[in-house]
C-alpha cells in the first residue's frame, strides 16, 4: 500500500534527503522528470506481488515458485532468500504487511499468515475463496484484509483473528459471452473507509469498507477486449486501482482495446475518475508502451500518478494529474507486476524475473 | 411433395394427378428410349430423421475438434503441477485411477474412461501454416504433391459414393488461421463442405421463383439431355458431373441438419450458448445422419500473451462442449461408431514468457482420442518433468494418422497411386499406436 | 558431360499395354525436314499441310499402326468448330461463326478457322489465361501478372524470353513489372520457388530429392534438388516489393548419410554452373548484410551491388541446354496436354528416365523445332490444332477397348476451365443476333476488341464459382448446387430480355424452332431428333410456353454434360 499505509515516522526515517528536499521546496511541489534504475535484483521466479516490511527493512515478494522471498533493498548487492520451506501450492499473487505480520494469497485459493522474521506459518485459511485469489489489500490501520478472486467475490478478513468478516458479491460469474469472468483488483482508500474492486469486463465497484454496501459503480469497458470474430475469446480487464490520498480521485489501470489478442499489444491505459461524481477526468493511453497497467499509485501531493506494467517488456511511467501528460517514463526490465514506494522518490519494482530499485528525480 | 403446382401432361398419356415429373419423363422417354432409374425424392419430402434412420446402419464417423492456434498440453492433457514450467493450474484426478489432467478439464476428467491421451507427439514443425499442413495431412507438405487431409481420406474411405449427405463437413467460423482444408489429389469429390460465415451450407435453399416440383422437373430434364453424352464419353471426370447433380437433392434435404433450431430446447441447453457448443451439436446431428467426417475448428488458442487467462476461457468451452458431445453420442449409441479427436497444429512451450504467455511448441505435446476403436482410460507416452522433451513413446504426425485410421477400421498402409507414385494413406514408415487401440 | 537424349528416353518394346516399334529412322528424317526444310506459314486460303502437324501425325500413326490400334474417325465439323474455338478463343463459337464456318470448303475449313481465330483478341486472352492458370494457379486474379502475360502474348514474345523475364524478375515499369510475380508469389517459400520453377518450366518434380535421393527416379539426387535451390537461395524481397538478390551466400544441406555439404549451382541435366561470386571480406559481408536488412525494412534504401546473379545463371544454363531442352520440351508437352488432354509425358511434371515419353523422338524433334523457331508458341499451337490427332472424334464406338490415353487414338472430353465456362455461358444465354457476323468482326476489329474485352471482364465475375480442373478432375457437388439454386444463375444467366436467348425461345413459332435455336446457340450443332422431341414434350405439358419452362429448358442444357465439356 506504499506511502498510504506506512506510519509517517517510518517514512521520514528512511527518506531524510528526499523529505528534506521536499519540505525545503514547499512552494514547488516535487514532480519527477526522470526515472533511473539504481540496482537490480535477480528473482528466483516470475514475481507478481511484494510488500515492504518496515520492521525488518526487507521487501517480501511472491510469485510463480509458490513461495515468498525477501531481500534488503538497502543492501549494496541485494540477495533474495526464501521466507520458508512451506509454500502455497500455486502462484502467489498477493502479499501484504498487516502490522508486522505478512499475509499472502494465491491461485491455490488459500491465505497464509506468516511471521516475517522466523518464516513460521502462523495461520492458513484453505479455501478462502472458491477460485483463484487474484489480489490482496490491507487497510491503512492494518486491521482488515480485502481479497478478490475469480469466484467473483470480495472478502474482508480480520487480520488478527483470521475471521472472514464480510463476503461480498456484485459481479457476474460469466462474461456476457458466456465465459468465466475474473476479478483482478482491489484497494482501500487512504482513510480505510472505502474499498474499490475491478473485474475482467471493466466494472468497478466502490463500497463502504465497513459494511460492504455498494456506494458507486464505475464502468471502464475499454479495458476489456472481446474478439467476436477472429479469435473468439477475450483479453484485458481492470488490473490495478488506486485512490488518491484525499479520496477524491480513483485511478483505474489496464489495457486499451487490442487488435490481435494473442499478445498484450493494446496501449497501456489509465482512466482517472473524480469521486463521488464519477466524472472521468483523465483517459490516458500510452502510445509508446503497450500492455497492462498492473500497479497504480498517487503521489503524496496528489499532483501525479505512478503506473507500472508492460507487455513482454516493462515500463514505469509518471503522469501529471493536472494535464494528463507524461512527466517521466522508463523501460524497466521485463513486464512489471507490482511496486512499492520506499520513499516519495524511491521505489522497488518486481516483474517477470527481476526486482529494480528505482529513483525518481526532477531534472 | 406437398404444395407443388399441377403441371399439365402431354396429351395421350395418363398420369396420376400431381406426379408431374414422372409424367413428363414418361412422355420424354418415348423419344429417347428409357426413363431415368434414379429415385429422386422430393426436396422437402425427406426429413432429417428419415435420413438418420436410413443411413445409420454400419456407418463410421470421425469428429475432429480442431484446437486452432495450438492449445497448451500443460493446461489440458499433460499437466506438470509444481514444475517450473507447470503454470498455476493444479492437476486433478480423473475417473480412471492413476490418470490426472489439468484442473481446467473437470468434466472431461469424469469421462476419462472414454478417452485415450497421447502425451508424446513430436511433430517438429512449430509455425502455424506448416504445423497445420502437417497435422491435417499427417505428413510434411510436399511442393510436388497435394496431399488430402484427414477429412478427405476418411470421406473417401468411409463415405458412400452415392451418399445424399455431405461426406466431409468443415466448420471454421473464426477468421484467424482459417483453413478450408483440402482433398488434394483425391479431387473435388472429397473436398470439404466448408462453412465459415453461415452455418447453413450455401446454395441449398430452393430459389423463391421455383417450386420443388419445378426444381425436380428441371433436374430430370437435365439428366435426360445429358444422358447420351455421358454414355458416349466415358471417364470419371465426365461421370462426376452427373454424380454431382444427383447429390443435389440429398444435399438440399440435408441442409436441415445444420439447423439446430430443430433440436429440442433441452438438448440445445445442454450444449450451451457458445458457438463451439452449437457447432458440436451440429456435428452430432451430421454424424447421426451419416456424415463420415466433421471438423469443428475452435479458434484461437495462440496464447503468446496471457496463456492462463486464455486457457481459462477456452478450456471451459472445450471441457463443457466435448463432455456434452461424448455423452450425447453415447446415449444415442453413436460413440462406438464415432471417433472424437482433439488436435491442433502444435502445443505450447513449457517456458512461460514475460507476457505470461506460452509460444509455439511441437516437440512434446498431446492430443486425445475418444470413442470408436479407442481403448479409453489410457495414456500413451510421457514427457520429462518439465515437459520439454518426449521421454517415452514418441509419436509422429504419421503415427497419429495411422492410429486414427486404424481406429475407424481403415488400413493405413493402403496405397493410392498418384501418377507413378505410390502414396500410402498414412505416410511411409508410420506405426499405429497400439496401446490406445482396442 | 551431357547424356545423349536418346539414351535418356530409350525406346522400349512394350510400355504398359501400348506396343511401340522403333521408328527412329523415319523420325530422324522428318527431323531433318523440320529443321532444314522450308516451313512456310500457310496462307489462309490454301490447304498446305503444316509440316509440324504432319510430323506429329506421322509419329503417332506409325506407332498406332505398329501396335494394331484402331483410331477414331475425325470429329464432325460442328464438334471440331466448338473444340477449336474453345481451345483458341477460350469460348464456344457464336452461331454466326458457325454459319460462316459451315460454308467454307471442307479441305481448308480447319485451317481457315484456326487462322481466323488466331488473329482475334480472343486468342490472346485465352493464351494468356492458359499461361496464367499454369504458372500462378493459386492466384487466379493477379492483375499485374495477367497484364504482363497479355502484353507478352500480344507482342508475340518467344517463350524463352518470357521465361527469362519471369525468372529474372527484374524491376520494370509498365506491364512488364508483372513478370516478377512468378518469383514474388513464391519468394517466402524457397522450396516452392525451387520446385515450382522445376515443375512448371522444366517438367521436373524433384521435391522427393529434397530429403533423400529420389526413391523412384535414378536421375534425381539430393545434389539436383539443392543445386536448383542454390539458384534461388539469394533471392529476397525489398520493402518496396522488388525481387533482389544478395551478393553472396549458398545452400548447405545434410545428405542421407549425414554429411554436411555445400550445394553447387547445378542444373537438372547435371551441368554445374561456376559460381562467379567474388570473395568478400568479413567487413564487406557485414556491411552488405546491414544494407540488405535496411532494404527489407526501408523504402528508400540503396540496392546492394551484385556482381553474380544465380537466377540469371539458371536462365542462361536452361536456355543453353541444347541436348535435353527441358524448357522447350516442357512447354510443348504442357501445350499438347492442354489441347489434346494428355501429354507425351504424363504426368507432365515427371519428365525423367523412369517415366519415358510416349513418343520420345517426336518430342525431341518438336523440341528442336521450337528452339529453332525462337520458341514461338503460336507456331506450336497452330501446328497442334492442325493435326489429325487433335481433330479425332471423342466418341469411341468401335468394339475394341478404349485405347490408352497416350495413343492419342481418340479425343478426350476435357472439362472447361472456369474462364472458358464463364465466357461460354455468357455467349450461350444471348441471342445469335447479339453477336456480330464474321465479316463484321473482320471489318471492324476494334469493335470486336472492345466487345471481347467486355466479355472477358464479365467472365471474370463468374469464374470464381467454378474450380480449375486438375488431373483426374472431379466436378464437385458445390458446382451442381450453385447451378441449381444460386440467385445469380436464376436472375442473371436465365434472365429474360431483348438480347437474351430466353426471349427468342419464348417467341419462337414452334417448339421445333425453339429447339433449333437453343442447340445451335448453346451446343453449336443442330438438335438431334431426340433432342427436338424432348423440347416438344417439355412444352407440350402446358397450353402456353411459359417463361419458367423456357428458363428450365435453357438451364437443363447449360447445366448438362455436353455444355460442360470440351469434346
Amino acid at each position: 500500500m506504499g506511502v498510504n499505509d506506512e506510519p509517517v515516522a517510518g517514512m521520514s526515517a528512511e527518506t531524510t534527503p528526499a523529505a528534506s528536499e521536499n519540505s525545503a521546496a514547499v512552494s514547488v511541489p516535487f514532480a519527477p522528470s526522470k526515472v533511473s534504475i539504481d540496482r537490480t535484483v535477480r528473482l528466483p521466479s516470475m514475481t507478481f506481488c511484494l510488500a515492504r516490511h518496515a520492521q525488518s527493512g526487507r521487501v517480501f515478494c511472491g510469485g510463480a515458485d509458490f513461495g515468498l522471498h525477501s531481500f534488503d533493498p538497502a543492501a549494496e548487492k541485494p540477495e533474495t532468500k526464501p521466507l520458508s520451506e512451506v509454500r502455497h501450492s500455486s502462484y502467489v499473487t498477493g502479499v501484504v504487511n498487516a502490522g508486522g505480520t505478512l499475509i499472502s494469497g494465491g491461485y491455490d485459493r488459500s491465505l497464509i499468515w506468516w511471521n516475517a522474521e522466523t518464516g513460521e506459518q502462523l495461520r492458513k485459511v484453505e479455501g478462502a475463496h472458491d477460485r483463484w485469489i487474484r489480489s490482496l489489500a490491507v487497510s491503512p490501520d492494518g486491521q482488515r484484509l480485502a481479497t478478490v478472486a475469480d469466484d467473483m467475490r470480495t472478502k474482508i478478513w480480520d487480520t488478527v483473528s483470521g475471521a472472514c468478516l464480510l463476503t461480498l458479491e456484485g459481479y457476474d460469474l460469466q462474461t456476457p459471452q458466456g465465459f468465466p469472468s475474473m476479478l483482478y483488483a482491489v484497494c482501500f482508500s487512504a482513510d480505510g473507509r472505502r474499498l474499490a474492486t475491478g473485474n475482467r469486463t471493466g466494472k468497478v465497484l466502490i463500497r463502504d469498507a465497513g459494511t460492504g454496501e455498494i456506494q458507486q459503480t464505475i464502468e471502464a469497458p475499454v479495458m476489456y477486449t472481446w474478439d467476436p470474430k477472429a479469435r473468439r475469446h477475450s483479453i484485458g480487464g481492470i488490473r490495478s486501482l488506486a485512490f488518491s490520498g484525499d479520496g477524491s480521485l480513483l485511478a483505474v489501470g489496464g489495457m486499451g482495446q487490442v487488435g490481435n489478442i494473442d499478445h498484450l499489444e493494446g496501449k497501456s491505459r489509465i482512466e482517472v475518475f473524480r469521486l463521488p461524481t464519477g466524472e472521468r477526468v483523465h483517459e490516458i493511453e500510452d502510445s509508446k508502451y503497450k500492455g497492462l497497467v498492473e500497479k497504480l499509485q498517487f503521489s503524496e501531493n496528489q499532483k501525479w500518478l505512478l503506473a507500472a506494467g508492460g507487455d513482454n517488456g516493462g515500463f514505469l511511467s509518471a503522469w501529471s494529474l493536472e494535464s494528463g501528460k507524461l512527466l517521466a517514463q522508463e523501460k524497466l526490465g521485463n513486464h512489471l507486476h507490482a511496486f512499492e514506494m520506499l520513499s516519495d522518490r524511491t521505489l522497488v519494482t518486481v516483474g517477470h524475473d527481476q526486482a529494480s530499485l528505482v529513483t525518481l528525480s526532477a531534472g | 411433395m406437398s404444395g407443388q403446382r399441377l403441371i399439365p401432361v402431354p396429351s395421350g398419356l395418363v398420369h396420376p394427378a400431381g406426379v408431374s415429373r414422372r409424367g413428363f419423363l414418361g412422355g420424354a422417354a418415348v423419344g429417347v428410349g428409357g426413363a431415368l432409374a434414379t429415385d429422386m425424392r422430393g426436396v422437402q419430402g425427406l426429413r432429417a430423421e428419415e435420413i438418420a434412420g436410413e443411413l445409420r446402419r454400419g456407418e463410421k464417423h470421425v469428429i475432429l475438434l480442431w484446437l486452432a492456434g495450438g492449445a497448451s498440453q500443460l493446461e489440458t492433457w499433460d499437466p506438470k503441477p509444481g514444475a517450473k514450467t507447470g503454470g498455476p493450474f493444479a492437476a486433478i484426478p480423473t475417473n480412471v485411477s492413476g490418470i490426472q489432467v489439468s484442473e481446467l478439464l473437470p468434466k472431461l476428467a469424469q469421462r476419462m474412461h472414454l478417452t485415450a491421451v497421447i502425451r508424446s507427439l513430436n511433430t517438429k514443425i512449430a509455425d502455424h501454416g506448416g504445423g497445420a499442413d502437417l497435422m491435417e495431412r499427417g505428413r510434411p507438405d510436399d511442393p510436388g504433391l497435394r496431399y488430402p487431409d484427414l477429412g478427405a481420406v476418411v470421406a473417401k474411405e468411409l463415405g458412400r459414393l452415392e451418399s445424399t449427405v455431405p461426406d466431409y463437413v468443415s466448420l471454421y467460423t473464426s477468421t484467424e488461421g482459417r483453413r478450408k482444408g483440402t482433398s488434394g489429389f483425391l479431387g473435388a469429390r472429397y473436398a470439404p463442405l466448408f462453412l465459415a460465415e453461415n452455418m447453413a451450407p450455401p446454395n441449398t435453399g430452393l430459389h423463391e421463383r421455383l417450386t420443388a416440383a419445378e426444381h425436380q422437373d428441371r433436374a430430370a430434364l437435365r439428366d435426360l439431355l445429358s444422358k447420351r453424352f455421358t454414355a458416349e464419353h466415358r471417364g470419371s471426370t465426365v461421370g462426376s458431373l452427373n454424380s454431382a447433380y444427383q447429390r443435389v437433392q440429398g444435399m438440399m434435404a440435408s441442409a436441415g441438419l445444420f439447423n439446430i433450431e430443430q433440436e429440442p430446447a433441452e438438448v440445445r441447453a445442454r450444449y450451451g450458448p457458445t458457438q463451439f457448443g452449437e457447432q458440436c451439436l451440429i456435428a452430432r446431428r451430421l454424424v447421426e445422419a451419416g456424415v463420415p467426417f466433421v471438423k469443428v475448428a475452435r479458434a484461437w488458442w495462440d496464447s503468446h500473451g496471457q496463456n492462463f487467462e486464455t486457457h481459462l476461457e477456452l478450456c471451459a468451452d472445450l471441457d463443457h462442449c466435448m463432455s456434452v458431445l461424448l455423452d450425447d453420442l453415447q446415449q444415442r449409441g453413436l460413440l462406438e461408431k464415432t471417433l472424437v479427436i482433439t488436435l491442433g497444429e502444435f502445443g505450447r512451450t513449457p517456458g512461460i514468457n514475460a507476457s505470461l504467455g506460452r509460444d509455439h511448441f511441437a516437440s512434446a505435446w498431446s492430443c486425445s482420442l475418444s470413442g470408436m476403436g479407442i481403448r479409453g482410460g489410457v495414456v500413451h507416452g510421457a514427457t520429462d518433468a518439465e515437459g520439454q522433451t518426449v521421454k517415452d513413446g514418441e509419436a509422429s504426425a504419421a503415427d497419429l494418422f495411422a492410429t486414427i485410421l486404424q481406429a475407424v477400421g481403415i488400413d493405413h498402409t493402403h496405397e493410392y497411386m498418384v501418377g507413378s507414385r505410390p502414396t500410402p494413406l498414412a505416410d511411409f514408415g508410420s506405426q499405429p499406436i497400439r496401446s490406445v487401440l482396442v | 558431360m551431357l547424356p545423349d537424349p536418346f539414351s535418356i528416353f530409350p525406346l522400349r518394346a512394350v510400355t504398359g499395354s501400348v506396343v511401340r516399334c522403333d521408328f527412329a529412322p523415319v523420325c530422324r528424317l522428318l527431323l531433318v525436314l523440320a529443321l532444314f526444310g522450308p516451313l512456310p506459314c500457310a496462307a489462309a486460303q490454301t490447304a498446305d499441310p503444316d509440316p509440324v502437324a504432319v510430323l506429329i501425325d506421322t509419329a503417332i500413326d506409325q506407332q498406332n499402326t505398329a501396335a494394331g490400334i484402331t483410331i477414331a474417325p475425325q470429329a464432325d465439323p460442328d464438334t471440331l468448330l466448338r473444340r477449336t474455338t474453345l481451345d483458341l478463343a477460350g469460348r464456344i463459337p457464336t452461331s454466326r461463326e458457325r454459319d460462316w464456318y459451315l460454308q467454307l470448303p471442307a479441305e481448308t475449313r480447319q485451317q481457315q478457322l484456326v487462322d481466323r481465330l488466331m488473329q482475334l483478341p480472343d486468342f490472346e486472352f485465352h493464351l494468356r489465361n492458359s499461361l496464367d492458370e499454369m504458372l500462378l494457379p493459386e492466384r487466379p486474379n493477379d492483375g499485374e501478372f495477367r497484364e504482363y502475360l497479355l502484353t507478352a502474348v500480344r507482342e508475340r514474345r518467344p517463350w524463352s524470353r518470357m521465361f527469362r523475364e519471369m525468372l529474372l524478375a527484374a524491376p520494370a515499369e509498365g506491364p512488364d513489372k508483372g513478370a516478377a510475380q512468378f518469383v514474388r508469389s513464391r519468394v517466402r517459400e524457397l522450396d516452392d520457388l525451387t520446385n515450382d520453377t522445376a515443375v512448371l518450366f522444366f517438367g521436373v518434380n524433384i521435391s522427393c530429392a529434397k530429403c533423400h535421393d529420389h526413391p523412384l527416379v535414378a536421375d534425381w539426387k539430393q545434389d539436383h534438388y539443392y543445386g536448383m535451390q542454390a539458384f534461388f537461395h539469394r533471392t529476397f524481397t525489398s520493402k518496396k516489393n522488388l525481387i533482389l538478390e544478395k551478393p553472396f551466400g549458398g545452400v548447405k544441406f545434410r545428405t542421407t548419410a549425414g554429411a554436411d555439404r555445400d550445394a553447387v549451382l547445378m542444373f537438372l541435366n547435371g551441368a554445374v554452373v561456376t559460381d562467379a561470386t567474388p570473395t568478400y571480406s568479413d567487413e564487406e559481408k557485414k556491411s552488405a548484410e546491414e544494407q540488405i536488412r535496411r532494404l527489407e525494412r526501408e523504402d528508400d534504401a540503396q540496392p546492394v551491388p551484385v556482381s553474380f546473379s544465380p537466377r540469371q545463371a539458371l536462365a542462361d544454363t536452361a536456355l543453353a541446354d541444347q541436348q535435353q531442352q527441358y524448357l522447350a520440351r516442357n512447354i510443348i508437352n504442357r501445350t499438347w496436354a492442354r489441347l489434346v488432354g494428355t501429354g507425351f509425358v504424363d504426368p507432365p511434371d515427371q519428365m525423367h528416365s523412369g517415366n519415358p515419353a510416349s513418343h520420345p523422338e517426336l518430342l525431341q524433334s518438336l523440341g528442336t523445332d521450337l528452339v529453332t523457331h525462337d520458341y514461338d508458341l503460336r507456331r506450336l499451337i497452330r501446328s497442334i490444332v492442325l493435326t489429325k490427332a487433335y481433330a479425332r472424334a471423342s466418341i469411341w464406338t468401335t468394339e475394341t477397348p478404349l485405347p490408352a490415353a497416350q495413343t492419342f487414338a481418340v479425343a478426350v472430353a476435357r472439362p472447361l476451365t472456369p474462364r472458358q465456362l464463364s465466357a461460354s455461358l455468357l455467349i450461350a444465354t444471348r441471342t445469335s443476333e447479339s453477336w456480330p457476323a464474321v465479316d463484321e468482326v473482320t471489318a471492324r476489329p476494334e469493335e470486336w476488341q472492345k466487345r471481347r474485352t467486355d466479355l472477358e471482364n464479365q467472365a471474370n465475375g463468374w469464374m470464381r464459382e467454378f474450380e480449375q480442373p486438375s488431373r483426374d478432375f472431379q466436378i464437385a457437388v458445390d458446382e451442381a448446387l450453385f447451378f441449381s439454386n444460386n440467385d445469380r444463375v436464376q436472375n442473371d444467366l436465365l434472365r429474360d430480355g431483348g438480347d437474351r436467348l430466353v426471349n427468342s425461345l419464348k417467341t419462337a413459332e414452334t417448339p421445333q424452332q425453339a429447339a433449333r435455336l437453343l442447340w445451335t446457340v448453346a451446343c453449336s450443332r443442330e438438335p438431334a431428333e431426340a433432342d427436338t422431341q424432348v423440347v416438344v414434350d417439355w412444352f407440350a405439358r402446358a397450353a402456353q410456353r411459359r417463361e419458367a419452362d423456357v428458363q428450365a429448358l435453357l438451364w437443363a442444357v447449360l447445366a448438362g454434360a455436353e455444355f460442360r465439356f470440351n469434346h
